[in-house]
């Protein structure tokens, strides 16, 4: 191998003032908020007159007694910086100074806020100049979304005020308060460390493909850059779905179902109707529209083909209702409280159907049938069929093999659980629409709601200006805005669906729970002979997603047999989750061929390195290829033969060490999107892109492949985003996509662009020049693009209390020629944070008895906190294989997927316990060893 | 959020006044002390209050103070200021400990000492409207349900395990419970103020219905006295106790005068294990002699189909914190 041309470490300190792009976020949305107060209006509930401070402000306010303080900030107050999470103080997004002192705004009545002084992220900014820690954590880039950014400000705030050097595990603590589902953790900590002058800064550590083409430095693309809206996240500026108001907005709230599985025989809604404030009421017998997008056959995208065809249709409200939150009705009402109340006033009499929670169970003779057509999902030709690949002949394989294994894997629910619930505001002027929704593809979501809705295209608008986390499946529309969209019609008023926490987690999707047979053959030498999975998939009632089970593809082996069978359940939906059907599969497949390693004697970085794919599908070659680098520096930068213990569980004494290891290859295909650049007189670039930005950075990623492609400095790209009135199709942000599609959009776009400047000259007057280029490009010779990477973590298992704790952590990844170090090391940190919760604590579980989820919400998910979170080093092997915008590649989803399996290989490598079972709970820790 | 009013009282008595005013007129009451839990029920609906009595109006109830050899410490204390009270802190370490592993420092700014003691339980039946024995029914759904993190003693008919981090703390302290009611003041020992589902499936401890938990006492802590409280957690923060051990030594030298060692996350109520405080007495403090003490600890524990992991774990703590402890300079 040859060295590498180029290794660069960069600190902040080198990029603060590199590029400088403070690039102004152009945006003119109407104007979304209200003159009026919706909810000023008076509803009889007891009201009192208080006395509060408010950033150093002095007023009179009145309230009725049961609102909290948030709802008075965000709603009476005009004050929306402040987030609403959880509101039931699990997870900080609502933190506010009281007295000085962080508390949960949710958790307070404001009227017990009388002659209090209360300070929010607005009050931080004085005389337009930014707080210092507002400053750090813009330069840090620690808001990836943003959602949590108020709270977690106002906690480092109270933080540094007392101790004002306080040191990382200070800071942790002090923060740990308020939960970051980009798990952005590091950042965050760096961030205020640096106000406190009492951090060292993490490099982000950048290395040449040695194997590829000379990689040329290119002037803003892979430069570490401040995002262009990271002044907005951080002064709590940035406009999120809740915090639109219009003019007579009504408030929407959803009755669930509280069954698993029931025939709704009749409902009684003419109480709720007749209760003064209440405008509209709708259920499974007034609205009718099908919700396409949430049971995709086969996980294909729904289309007018698919709708036509499918025979499993799945609607808004459903009789039956086939999992316990699936809608049963829905209220608009003057005030959100009085919804609340009005859905209490609704009777519906169920027929309790019987119900199956467990994806084996449900195949089993004599399961209740969730579908006519039996529980296995039906695919795109309506056929109940698994999903299968062959190669080779599997028996054969086996039989030929010296050593045949088996063995059994599970993985669980676990759920997206962004930081912003679920919400959506509809409003119809006349027959046009307008829909403000989070959405990763406002192009994707407009098809939908208009095909659902069965009205022309052109009569929808569909607006995302930012969004607090995506993670998956919101490159589509959801069933709140079809229910939000149909009662604003009815009530002939704007309409604001909200969604608690807990509807959030039982009414939308998140990861498909699994069960893995596995079978491998392997001759004495450790080559791989014979690889089969039998697999199960648990998707809910409704098909959100394929249920495939993947990782079986990155290993090379001549015998082949797949077989994933994607199962109804009375759960509820499985959808996409960052890598939809990767952590959980990669569990399997990395934590069972690690386990064959050590049977036949080899460290399982040898035995990766003899057995992986280096083809796709063992058959196309890619693009470009690291995977061997990627671990070969991997576990040179990790010291892997240090930390690594050749007999597993050989520490003496209860406290033992371990280092596990996995791998990665995640699809970068090419494909369809638009972009459109106008230039003006003045010499400003207007870049319209299709993009919302979920957190990963798109709009600056956007503006920065437009710069470097136009031959301009970032700061004279205004980037216009998020609403489907002034932006062309964009993919939509699912699938790690948007850098290498929109952004090839985005260089065409410019380049003839450019073109035009050349030929005609700058446009003078009132002119403007414009390009749009809708590219679908392809890979040439049969050749398939993927990232790739390789972690190495280091855990220490305390064995008599079940206790794991990770102490190193590792990530080498090539996404191609990275395009900003600052925001893709940020995605890299994130999601092995995420992995590493998915393998030791997060659930959602179910009561076997009732059918009834026991742990929805952060607390009982075990979402990770500031203290469950490790440095992550992150090390980025670049490299340019002329595809992607500037070679870029996917990156979002896919460092979790080898975090999960190798967290649990290096519990092995400690404990010499092999563990199956995800979550690696501190129950199943204990109960093992004991 | 239902339909509810805000009473700010003056006084405790007045608290107690109003809670029993606003039920003599039909309406349900609830005190609200840091108000995070009782809220997130309401809005749940486990608990529908048509009146909350807004206990943080009432000045002058969160103070520590010293007389005639007892600790006072006045209900409305909020925990951060429990944890860092500079006495607390010095001398009654387990209190202060237990303090500041309660949830998150933005819960610990609002919740008070009285509130995290009589906190209703975080089952998650409980908590996810079961019509349980807590929320008033005549079932455990824990029994042959996820019981996990529930109870290893005293269990039955309900089998919570009780949530409080400081309950344990106090009663390792010694501590009783000064309550206000309507009809004036009493003063319960621990083992009288918390009561096991056998007595009360719905209740966790012995207040009335307009009865509130006022303060704490516990004796001033003898020279060489020292304490701790172990938490073990699911995550790193912002969990209740899957188990936990609050251990009071009073050490002359290397040698044990008495122990005092309560559990909590294991039962319905703080759990004391005296059989395991009684081999301490007198003794050296020697890995041997804390192994025997910590199997004490776990005799006659009845563990459920899903946490006898709950059983080993408890044992690993007791022996790790007593010796711990006992080796503290």
């Amino acid at each position: 191998m040859s060295r590498p041309k180029r290794t660069k470490e960069i600190s902040r300190r080198k990029f603060i003032g590199g590029t400088g792009a403070a690039l102004v976020a152009a945006t003119a949305a109407p104007a979304i908020h209200a003159q009026e107060n919706a909810q000023a209006r008076t509803t009889g509930s007891p009201r009192s007159t208080i006395h509060l401070t408010i950033n150093g402000k002095s007023q009179n306010v009145e309230v009725e007694d049961r609102w909290t303080l948030v709802e008075v900030l965000r709603d009476h107050l005009n004050l929306p910086g402040t987030k609403i999470g959880c509101d039931r103080g699990e997870c900080g997004a609502c933190t506010v100074l009281l007295e000085g002192k962080p508390v949960y705004s949710c958790s307070q009545l404001a009227v017990w806020m009388d002659g209090k002084s209360i300070q929010t992220v607005e009050g931080l900014e004085h005389n337009g100049k930014l707080d210092p820690l507002q400053q750090s954590f813009m330069d840090h880039d620690a808001p990836q979304c943003g959602f949590c950014t108020s709270g977690q400000l106002m906690s480092a705030k109270a933080c540094l005020t007392s101790h004002p050097h306080a040191t990382r595990d200070e800071v942790r603590a002090a923060m740990t308060g308020n939960i970051c589902r980009c798990s952005n953790y590091n950042r965050y900590v760096a961030a205020t460390l640096a106000v406190a002058g009492t951090g060292i800064d993490p490099k982000i550590v950048m290395i040449d493909d040695a194997s590829g083409e000379p990689f040329k430095t290119l002037t803003t693309v892979g430069h570490p850059t401040t995002r262009i809206d990271a002044r907005q996240r951080v002064t709590g500026k940035a406009i999120y779905t809740l915090d639109v108001n219009l003019p007579g907005m009504l408030y929407a709230r959803v009755l669930r179902s509280p069954h698993p599985h029931a025939n709704i025989r009749s409902i009684d809604v003419s109480k709720a109707l007749a209760m003064p404030g209440v405008k509209a009421v709708i259920t499974h017998e007034n609205c009718k529209y099908i919700f396409g997008a949430g049971s995709i056959a086969g996980g294909r995208q729904y289309v007018e083909e698919i709708k036509k065809i499918t025979k499993q249709r799945r609607y808004a409200f459903n009789n039956p209702v086939r999992f316990v939150g699936e809608p049963v009705a829905a209220v608009a009402a003057i005030d959100r409280h009085i919804a609340e109340e009005a859905l209490q006033l609704i009777t519906v009499d169920y027929e309790v159907l019987p119900f199956v929670l467990d994806q084996e169970d449900a195949l089993k003779p004599g399961a209740p049938q969730i579908w006519p057509d039996g529980n296995i999902s039906l695919d795109i030709k309506n056929e109940a069929k698994p999903m299968r690949e062959s190669r080779g002949n599997i028996e054969e394989g086996l039989r030929i093999s010296d050593r045949v294994f088996e063995d059994r894997y599970t993985t669980t629910f676990v759920h997206n659980a962004q930081m912003e619930p679920r919400s959506s505001v509809a409003a119809w002027d006349g027959e046009k629409l307008t829909v403000y929704t989070p959405t990763g593809g406002i192009a994707n979501c407009r098809t939908d709601t208009a095909r659902d809705l069965g009205i022309p295209l052109e009569n929808v608008r569909i607006i995302c200006q930012y969004m607090g986390g995506n993670f998956g499946n919101k490159n589509q529309n959801q069933d709140a805005d079809i229910i939000a969209a149909t009662l604003a019609k009815q009530a002939g008023a704007p309409v604001k669906l909200e969604m608690s926490r807990r509807e959030d987690f039982i009414g939308m999707h998140g990861r498909w729970p699994t069960t893995q047979y596995y079978k491998v053959g392997v001759a004495n030498d450790g080559t791989l002979k014979a690889l089969q999975l039998r697999g199960y998939s648990g998707m809910g009632p409704y098909r959100k997603n394929s249920g495939a089970i993947g990782g079986i593809e990155i290993y090379k082996v001549p015998h082949l047999d797949y077989t994933a069978y994607p199962v109804y359940t009375n759960k509820t939906v499985s959808g996409n989750f960052r890598g939809p059907e990767f952590p959980q599969g990669h569990f399997g497949i990395q934590s069972m061929m690690d386990d064959v390693a050590y049977k036949v004697g080899m460290d399982p970085v040898d035995f990766a390195l003899k057995n992986m794919s280096r083809q796709a599908g063992d058959e196309h070659p890619y693009t470009n290829y690291t995977l061997e680098e990627c671990i070969r520096r991997g576990a040179a930068a990790f010291e892997w033969k240090k930390r690594w213990r050749a007999k597993p569980g050989s520490d003496t004494g209860s406290v033992k060490r371990g280092a596990g290891f996995a791998f990665l290859v995640f699809r970068s295909a090419l494909g369809r999107s638009s972009a459109a650049i106008d230039v003006t007189p003045e010499g400003r670039y207007v870049l319209h892109v299709g993009v919302t930005d979920v957190g990963a950075g798109a709009k600056t990623t956007m503006g920065m492949i437009a710069a470097e492609a136009l031959d301009v400095p970032l700061s004279q790209v205004d980037v216009i985003w998020g609403d489907t009135a002034r932006c062309p199709y964009s993919v939509g942000e699912s699938g790690s996509r948007t850098t290498m599609q929109t952004g090839w959009a985005v260089i065409e776009a410019a380049r003839d662009l450019k073109r035009q400047i050349a030929d005609k000259g700058m446009p003078k007057g009132t002119n403007l020049l414009s390009a749009m280029a809708t590219p679908n490009p392809m890979v040439a010779d049969g050749k398939v693009r993927a990232c790739f990477g390789a972690h190495f973590v280091e855990v220490e298992v305390d064995m008599a209390v079940g206790h794991v704790r990770v102490l190193k952590y590792v990530a080498v990844h090539d996404s191609g020629r990275i395009m900003n170090p600052l925001t893709a090391s940020g995605q890299v940190k994130g999601a092995v944070m995420m992995g590493i919760g998915m393998a030791l604590h997060e659930e959602l579980l179910y009561d076997p008895r009732s059918g009834q989820p026991l742990t929805p919400g952060y607390y009982g998910h075990r979402v990770s906190t500031h203290m469950d979170a490790p440095e992550v080093e992150v090390i980025f092997i670049e490299s340019d294989d002329g595809y992607g915008a500037f070679g870029s590649k996917s990156i979002g989803e896919s460092g979790k997927i080898p975090a999960v399996p190798a967290i649990g290989n290096a519990i092995f490598n400690a404990t010499g316990h092999r563990m199956k079972d995800l979550p690696i709970r501190r129950d199943r820790l204990v109960g093992v060893f004991a | 959020m239902k339909t509810l009013s805000n009473a700010n009282p003056r006084d405790l008595q007045q608290a107690v006044s109003l809670a029993r005013d606003a039920r003599r007129a039909g309406n349900s009451a609830s005190f609200a002390g840091g108000g995070s839990d009782l809220l997130g029920m309401v809005k749940e609906g486990i608990v529908k209050p048509d009146v909350l009595v807004h206990l943080r109006a009432i000045k002058g109830q969160d103070q520590v103070e010293t007389k005639a050899g007892r600790v006072h410490v006045g209900g409305l204390i909020t925990l951060d200021t429990l944890n860092h009270h500079p006495l607390i802190h010095g001398k009654y370490a387990v209190l202060a400990e237990a303090a500041g592993t309660v949830a998150t420092p933005q819960i610990r700014n609002a919740g008070t000492l009285a509130g995290n003691v009589c906190q209703r339980p975080w089952c998650w039946y409980f908590r996810n409207g079961f019509p349980c024995f807590k929320a008033g029914g005549n079932t455990c759904f824990s029994i042959t349900g996820e019981n996990q993190f529930h109870a290893i003693f005293g269990g039955g008919p309900s089998f919570i395990v009780h949530p409080s981090d400081t309950a344990p703390a106090l009663m390792a302290l010694d501590a009783t419970f000064r309550v206000v009611g309507p009809s004036g003041e009493r003063t319960l020992a621990a083992a009288d103020f918390f009561t096991l589902p056998k007595v009360n499936a719905a209740r966790e401890n012995a207040l009335g219905e307009d009865e509130l938990l006022a303060s704490v006492e516990f004796p001033e802590a003898r020279p060489g006295t020292r304490s701790t409280y172990n938490k073990v957690m699911d995550r790193e923060a912002w969990t209740h106790a899957v188990v936990s051990a609050a251990i009071v030594l009073d050490m002359d030298g290397n040698v044990c005068r008495s122990a005092r060692i309560v559990l909590g996350g294991v039962a319905p109520i703080p759990w004391r294990v005296p059989d395991a405080e009684r081999l301490l007495t007198g003794q050296r403090v020697t890995p041997e002699l804390t192994a025997r003490v910590a199997e004490a600890a776990v005799a006659g524990a009845n563990p459920l189909a899903k946490n006898a992991y709950k059983v080993p774990l408890t044992r690993e703590i007791v022996q790790r914190s007593v010796l711990a402890l006992a080796a503290r300079a």
